[in-house]
């Protein structure tokens, strides 16, 4: 059991994670929520079939395309998404010198995820498989050598990378002349749990078996023995604290966009659904119709009563 | 050096906060290089004397200035009220999700700076900076709109928000495009373009500004005369059978143009523009429609014989009724669909934005005229003999067409076959930059705007075309296909500012003249360099 003077680090985390979630769930509905829009998608749409998708085409290139079902293609948008998303392809081709850092910084970020999920399966084995992750069996040497490696990497590449983004939100011109004290901020919370983590890992937890202990503290409400006690090294405490604090800040900011560039991607820039009779999209379209405006201009002639609909199919009686 | 902007100085107490300086534009190749010191013409003050023209000594809408400190605070309200609209689903359920999603994730990585052409050819004005306008209206969002915002502003980016603020952002929408390059390189899927669009929006919608061109002369006129050109049903047909007996007099036969043939397979959509400026593009396309035996009509009913969508650049409503003048006269027809002619934005507004706008049997399938030309050159019904366009050609690629339809290869897979001297620009596809004239800017010419645009957003473009003939003697006649009006337009107006067609015998024209010109049968060329056709 860990002391009672430690258990404020554990609610701590409880609270942030809770807030994470709460955040991601509201963000995720809000988005579920917003009314279907009127197609704005940009070429190239990566879900594209065929050679299509190669240069950018669409659909719209057959004769009579609404003849013809509206197909998309999961493996083309993999093979997209992929490098995207894990090397930041897009970046690297059109803003090398940025990419430079960014990529390691975000490398960081992804590894820090994936050493808390390995962490986290680790000990789930140690709690609930001994069996399977007995002390010196393959699998816990596998799984513990992927941690720290994965820890490491990700530890270095993300100090490294949140560095270089500070030094050039300070040192470029175009950086600062846009940059606020809110994105200064978030730069240097999370270079401050880098550099934390790094320092309690060099000295005190090379292995990350505190920070195991303490993923185990997590998942047992404290109860899990040896527990760590987040007190016993200074950079240890704070990165649990920062760490913590991450968690429950980023999806509260821009840099939500982590996991909303979903729904930038695939509901605005490759959104090519067409309607058709019948279809969910012309239903959708119908109920907005419904809405009533009340923009101010005379021009629009709305009221208030008046719907979409009904203003769509008017003329304008005055000019402005 | 200049002062360095940033995006809370747009309320800075200037009486020109951007002004652009000779020499700073970016350099043109020779035999341009006397073009590198101007500038666009310095407006008169007493032209401007009751307009705000405080941003970068140019025009495009005239706003006339509040006449007292009470209007100005109104206006700012009206202001404030209309942005609010923007974020409600009653008001704005046609671009709501997108525009939320551009103002909450930028990361202000610049990434979109380079992408953009105006920015770039400016000499890098930090007020065309993409991110720039974007950013203006994202802090008087978080500021005045936001719970607790005027707190926080210091944190998240303060602003200061008076009429000076709104009347240069005003001016600042229509310094853009919308290409929307940005956003197809920015890594998170932001569209500054989108920001841009939405705030002519609140403008027009709200406050009822927009440059005259677009909407007492654009979609008022549209809607009350027929088309934007003033034409009339009448004027349309009077203006069709002078077309027809031109094309009798090129091709040796008769050219019949069918007016409201209910039931026919296609009504064909031309920008009307193209009857008064280009006549020889509608009597093309009724030149290889008549002789691959296609089933067609025009439409002679009011808006029907103007395929253009002014709304689609700055006013969802005003969009709408345009769209579905243009739907209800096609299902009246019977027809079994609608061709779009050469002209980009008619393009997207009618096929891909009418989209989620028109329900049931308004809902009448459409199509790009570049794949039902393809469809005819590809079936083999007609003849064309590649020899005829023997002089270099390159592509011009509509950004409405190709990066915002994905209409790529046709218009290609026609030119390889009929023009044997056909080479790309670079980039091209949807990677291509704009004419310069996109968003209304083809057709905006009050003040010195024409200037702004033939030294700035039309400049990356005319770089491109000199840089696809940079191998082709001086005197050698080059074509240059830009198969949508609006940037034929922009660049015969690129042709005559730069005096192109003497220094590099630059010539311009549509696709679909040069099928034409190709086409086996013909008594005469189309496309005859340096020879006043008989309607100029």
């Amino acid at each position: 059991m860990i002391p009672v003077r430690f258990m404020g680090f554990y609610i701590f985390t409880y609270i942030c994670v809770a807030v994470f979630l709460l955040a991601v769930v509201y963000r995720i509905y809000r988005q579920l929520r917003f009314p279907l829009h009127v197609r704005w998608e940009i070429y190239p749409v990566r879900h594209e079939k065929a050679a299509r998708s190669a240069y950018g085409g669409s659909y719209m290139e057959e004769t009579d395309w609404w003849k013809f079902p509206y197909e998309t293609s999961s493996a083309n948008e993999l093979k997209y998404m992929a490098p995207e998303i894990l090397l930041l392809r897009g970046l690297r081709k059109e803003n090398k010198r940025l990419w430079l850092i960014s990529f390691p910084f975000h490398l960081g970020l992804y590894l820090m995820l994936a050493t808390v999920v390995l962490l986290l399966m680790d000990t789930a084995l140690t709690l609930w498989a001994p069996s399977l992750s007995a002390e010196g069996g393959m699998l816990r040497i596998g799984l513990g050598g992927v941690t720290v490696a994965c820890g490491w990497i990700g530890l270095v590449a993300g100090l490294a990378g949140s560095l270089g983004l500070l030094y050039r939100r300070l040192s470029d011109r175009e950086f600062r002349l846009y940059a606020t004290p809110a994105d200064y901020f978030n730069i240097v919370l999370i270079m401050a749990f880098f550099l934390c983590a790094v320092l309690a890992a060099a000295f005190a937890d090379p292995s990350f078996d505190a920070a195991r202990a303490y993923l185990a503290g997590l998942l047992t409400a404290g109860t899990f023995a040896p527990g760590y006690e987040p007190g016993q090294s200074i950079p240890g405490a704070a990165t649990i604290l920062l760490a913590s604090l991450l968690a429950a800040y980023i999806p509260l900011t821009h840099m939500s966009h982590m996991f909303m560039k979903y729904f930038l991607y695939h509901q605005v820039k490759w959104d090519d659904r067409p309607s058709s009779p019948g279809n969910a999209i012309e239903t959708a379209v119908s109920k907005n119709l419904n809405y009533r405006p009340n923009w101010s201009a005379k021009h629009i002639g709305a009221d208030g009563d008046k719907s979409w609909k009904e203003i769509a199919s008017s003329t304008p009686k005055d000019t402005k | 050096m200049k002062t360095l902007l940033k995006p809370a100085d747009i309320s800075m107490n200037a009486d020109c906060l951007c002004p652009i300086e000779p020499g700073e534009l970016a350099p043109l190749p020779p035999p341009y290089e006397d073009f590198n010191e101007s500038i666009p013409t310095p407006l008169k003050p007493e032209k401007i004397k009751n307009i705000e023209a405080s941003l970068d000594d140019t025009v495009a809408i005239g706003i006339p200035k509040p006449a007292s400190r009470e209007e100005e605070e109104a206006l700012v309200r009206q202001f404030l009220s209309g942005l609010k609209k923007l974020f409600e689903k009653e008001n704005n359920w046609t671009f709501l999700q997108p525009l939320t999603l551009s103002m909450e994730h930028c990361a202000r990585c610049q990434t979109c700076s380079d992408a953009c052409p105006a920015y770039e050819m400016s000499g890098r004005q930090e007020i065309y900076r993409p991110i720039f306008r974007s950013e203006v209206l994202r802090r008087i969002y978080k500021k005045y709109l936001r719970a607790g915002g005027k707190i926080t502003a210091r944190l998240t980016g303060d602003i200061d928000l008076n009429w000076t603020t709104i009347a240069r952002l005003a001016e600042l929408s229509y310094r853009c495009t919308l290409c929307r390059r940005c956003a197809t390189v920015c890594p998170i899927g932001v569209d500054n373009g989108l920001i841009t669009h939405e705030i002519r929006k609140l403008f027009s919608q709200e406050m009822g500004i927009a440059p005259k061109e677009i909407h007492d002369r654009g979609t008022l006129q549209h809607l009350k005369v027929g088309s934007t050109t003033g034409m009339t049903p009448a004027a349309a047909k009077d203006c069709a059978e002078f077309i027809q007996e031109e094309m009798e007099e090129i091709t040796g036969y008769k050219v019949d143009i069918p007016w409201d043939v209910e039931g026919a397979d296609i009504l064909l959509l031309h920008n009307a523009g193209e009857m008064l400026a280009w006549p020889e593009n509608v009597g093309a396309f009724a030149i290889i429609f008549q002789a691959a035996g296609l089933s067609w009509t025009m439409s002679s009913e009011a808006a029907g014989y103007d395929a253009v969508n002014y709304g689609l650049w700055y006013d969802d409503v005003q969009f709408a009724r345009v769209a579905v003048k243009h739907a209800d006269i096609a299902r009246r027809l019977k027809v079994e669909k609608i061709v779009i002619g050469e002209c980009g934005h008619a393009h997207k507004a009618l096929t891909v934005i009418a989209d989620r706008l028109l329900t049931g049997d308004l809902n009448v399938p459409r199509e790009s005229a570049l794949v039902t030309l393809e469809s005819i050159v590809r079936s083999g019904r007609l003849k064309f003999d590649p020899r005829k366009n023997d002089f270099p050609v390159t592509l011009h690629d509509p950004c409405n067409v190709v990066r915002a339809m994905g209409i790529v290869e046709p218009q290609r897979r026609i030119l390889r076959k009929i023009a044997p001297r056909f080479r790309e620009m670079t980039p091209h596809g949807v990677e291509n930059y704009c004419c310069g004239g996109g968003s209304g800017f083809a057709i905006m010419s009050g003040y010195n705007f024409t200037d702004w645009r033939n030294l700035v957003s039309s400049r990356k473009k005319f770089m491109q075309i000199l840089n696809a003939f940079e191998n082709e003697r001086q005197d050698t006649p080059k074509y240059v296909c830009a198969p949508c009006s609006n940037c034929k337009g922009t660049i015969r107006d690129l042709i005559h500012y730069y005096d192109a067609e003497e220094r590099s015998r630059l010539y311009y024209g549509g696709l679909v003249e040069l099928m034409v010109n190709a086409l086996d049968g013909m008594k005469k060329s189309m496309i005859r360099f340096g020879e006043k056709p008989s309607w100029e």
